[in-house]
């Protein structure tokens, strides 16, 4: 697959436009529920915070956070996915490979089982997440750096254990809440999480989208391999570090509050690639925004098909995203 | 200038190749011969700072090439490699343009004036202005070897390390990469070319460094370098060598014997 060739103006056009799209996922996604409210509605309440009107208080206790979080766990999926995709040079990598949401989710079941109140969650999440993250690095360290290999290794191990270790509490634990808890997190949902979650969630996010930013030169070098990038001085040790340690705290942040949302940071950044080219500086921006439009749309989409179930947000992902995204990229081959 | 002061070099315990002692001079071409495995390679990686020495040291205008930072050595020494993974969605300029990346302090994220500058004149000298918006992976064999010299050529760098540059590469367009390297050369720069063509070696390069046996064997002028007692243990096959009536010799292997 021979990527396109892009001009930085027609780059900052997409971006313009990914931006706008953006905004309308914002809308529609605050829009969309039990009780629908039209785009003037959602504008007034935006520039009224809190207002007295219900609207008002509907919008901002339950959906401007929820579209948030829905548009910071695909915006941290999509960039985590880039970033480990670049540094492993491998397409087929997503950033469950770090072992984070593995790690969490066994985390969750069980301290679902020990009892702990569902508001802890997403720390207990978080945690676990990071620490995952930290175990499979040091077990990739060889030297003063990382090998891809054995950080594939590692990553693809202990997620196969820690998703037997979760197997085992669901057929062990009584058909109950904990159960429920925990296949409600499996399959990855943003019911019940508000601006508390948000709020801290959004700070390491944007500290991994940060310093994944600034990991943007080090990326287009390794593009090149690592031999040649150090050869232009690159401290490829550093910059392997860099980047795990931010996919990781993009990957904690986005799987604390969401639970396992599959397939975005795997197929997000062949998308951007498809748009923007695989220049990082461009790259990454349109990573955040296709992954933030794409789960903003299917968390809008969850609660809209049969209200008022809302059927879990990584399931619907899978099911109507995959399908999309293998028709437009055979499609467009065969073309 | 680079010095090689009695270097060995090795792989874990390893030891591979020991003793080589040369030095590099400025306005000079020098190519490295000698049998698959014998460190070539390595010893290339070496004079980059990318391997360090088991024993000796390699210095650069005095100063021990493991001691000075990446980003300083990257503008001083440019690494062609023999081989890299595919790079997709590039274009020529682009490519070109990462030989600017030791010059650009990690907030700048946009080319400087002077990286354009650099960046246009690699791509000239190496002739490939009329191709700098295509795709990398649009360009024929000979054409990205070229973009690879060109991206050290950008580098500004004053020594230009090349692993077999004329791999893939038909006796046209061979000789088309290793005639920028001489003009490189003509700069007051210096170059180590690693070969497998001796007679290439002997065409292009003002010495050559003979390697066999876990050694440096000779170093010296082609007709030094290239002698048949010399080659046979390097290679462990006769190689005839001619002297032709201009003086230059030429090495054919020689398959009777």
């Amino acid at each position: 697959m021979v990527s396109a060739v892009h001009s930085s103006s027609r780059r900052a056009a997409t971006l313009c436009a990914l931006a706008l799209v953006f905004a309308a996922a914002l809308a529609v996604g605050a829009g969309v529920g039990a009780v629908r409210y039209p785009p003037e509605a959602i504008v007034r309440a935006a520039l009224h915070p809190f207002g007295a009107g219900g609207a008002d208080q509907v919008l901002w206790m339950l959906r401007f956070p929820r579209v948030l979080m829905a548009a910071l766990v695909g915006a941290a999926l999509s960039l985590a996915g880039a970033l480990l995709q670049g540094m492993l040079r491998n397409p087929l990598v997503d950033p469950y490979l770090t072992g984070a949401s593995a790690g969490a989710a066994c985390a969750v079941a069980v301290a679902l089982v020990f009892g702990f109140a569902l508001p802890a969650l997403p720390l207990v999440a978080f945690v676990a997440a990071l620490a995952t993250a930290a175990f499979v690095a040091a077990l990739a360290r060889t030297g003063s750096g990382i090998s891809a290999e054995r950080l594939i290794l590692a990553g693809v191990s202990l997620s196969a254990l820690f998703a037997g270790v979760v197997t085992l509490v669901l057929v062990m634990a009584p058909p109950s809440s904990t159960s429920l808890g925990i296949l409600a997190w499996l399959g990855g949902s943003l019911s019940g999480r508000s601006w508390p979650e948000l709020s801290w969630a959004a700070l390491y996010a944007l500290v991994g989208a940060a310093a994944a930013l600034s990991l943007a030169p080090a990326l287009n070098a390794l593009r090149l391999g690592e031999e040649r990038a150090r050869a232009l001085g690159v401290n490829v040790d550093r910059a392997h570090w860099g980047i795990l340690g931010s996919a990781a705290l993009l990957t904690a942040a986005a799987v604390s509050v969401s639970g396992m949302v599959g397939f975005v940071g795997l197929i997000v950044p062949h998308v951007a690639r498809r748009m923007v080219g695989s220049d990082a500086r461009w790259m990454l921006p349109a990573c955040a925004l296709v992954g933030a439009i794409l789960v903003v749309a299917a968390d809008a989409l969850s609660r809209a098909l049969v209200p008022p179930i809302e059927l879990p947000l990584g399931v619907l992902l899978s099911l109507l995203g995959v399908p999309a995204f293998l028709y437009l990229a055979f499609h467009r081959r065969a073309a | 200038m680079i010095e090689v002061r009695n270097v060995a070099l090795a792989y874990g315990t390893c030891v591979f190749l020991r003793d080589v002692s040369f030095a590099l001079a400025p306005g000079e071409v020098l190519a490295l011969v000698g049998p698959n495995g014998v460190g070539k390679t390595t010893l290339l990686r070496a004079m980059a700072g990318l391997h360090a020495p088991a024993e000796g040291e390699i210095a650069l205008d005095g100063h021990v090439l493991q001691a000075i930072a990446p980003r300083a050595r990257a503008r001083e020494v440019a690494l062609v490699s023999a081989d890299g993974p595919i790079v997709e969605g590039v274009t020529v300029r682009e490519l070109v343009s990462a030989g600017r990346l030791p010059y650009r302090p990690w907030w700048r994220w946009s080319p400087a004036p002077e990286d354009a500058g650099a960046v246009d004149e690699a791509l000239a000298r190496t002739e490939l202005s009329r191709h700098a918006e295509r795709p990398f992976l649009a360009l024929s064999s000979g054409e990205r070897q070229r973009v690879w010299i060109a991206l050290a050529l950008a580098q500004r760098a004053r020594t230009l390390l090349l692993d077999e540059p004329t791999s893939h590469l038909d006796v046209r367009h061979a000789f088309e990469a290793l005639r920028l390297v001489r003009a490189f050369a003509a700069q007051g720069h210096a170059a180590t070319v690693v070969l497998h063509d001796l007679n290439l070696a002997a065409a292009f390069a003002d010495r050559i460094a003979l390697f066999g046996a876990g050694r440096l064997l000779r170093c010296g002028t082609p007709e030094e370098a290239l002698d048949e007692a010399l080659l046979r243990t390097a290679y462990g096959v006769r190689i005839d060598v001619q002297r032709r009536t201009d003086g230059r010799v030429v090495a054919f292997a020689n398959p009777n014997a």
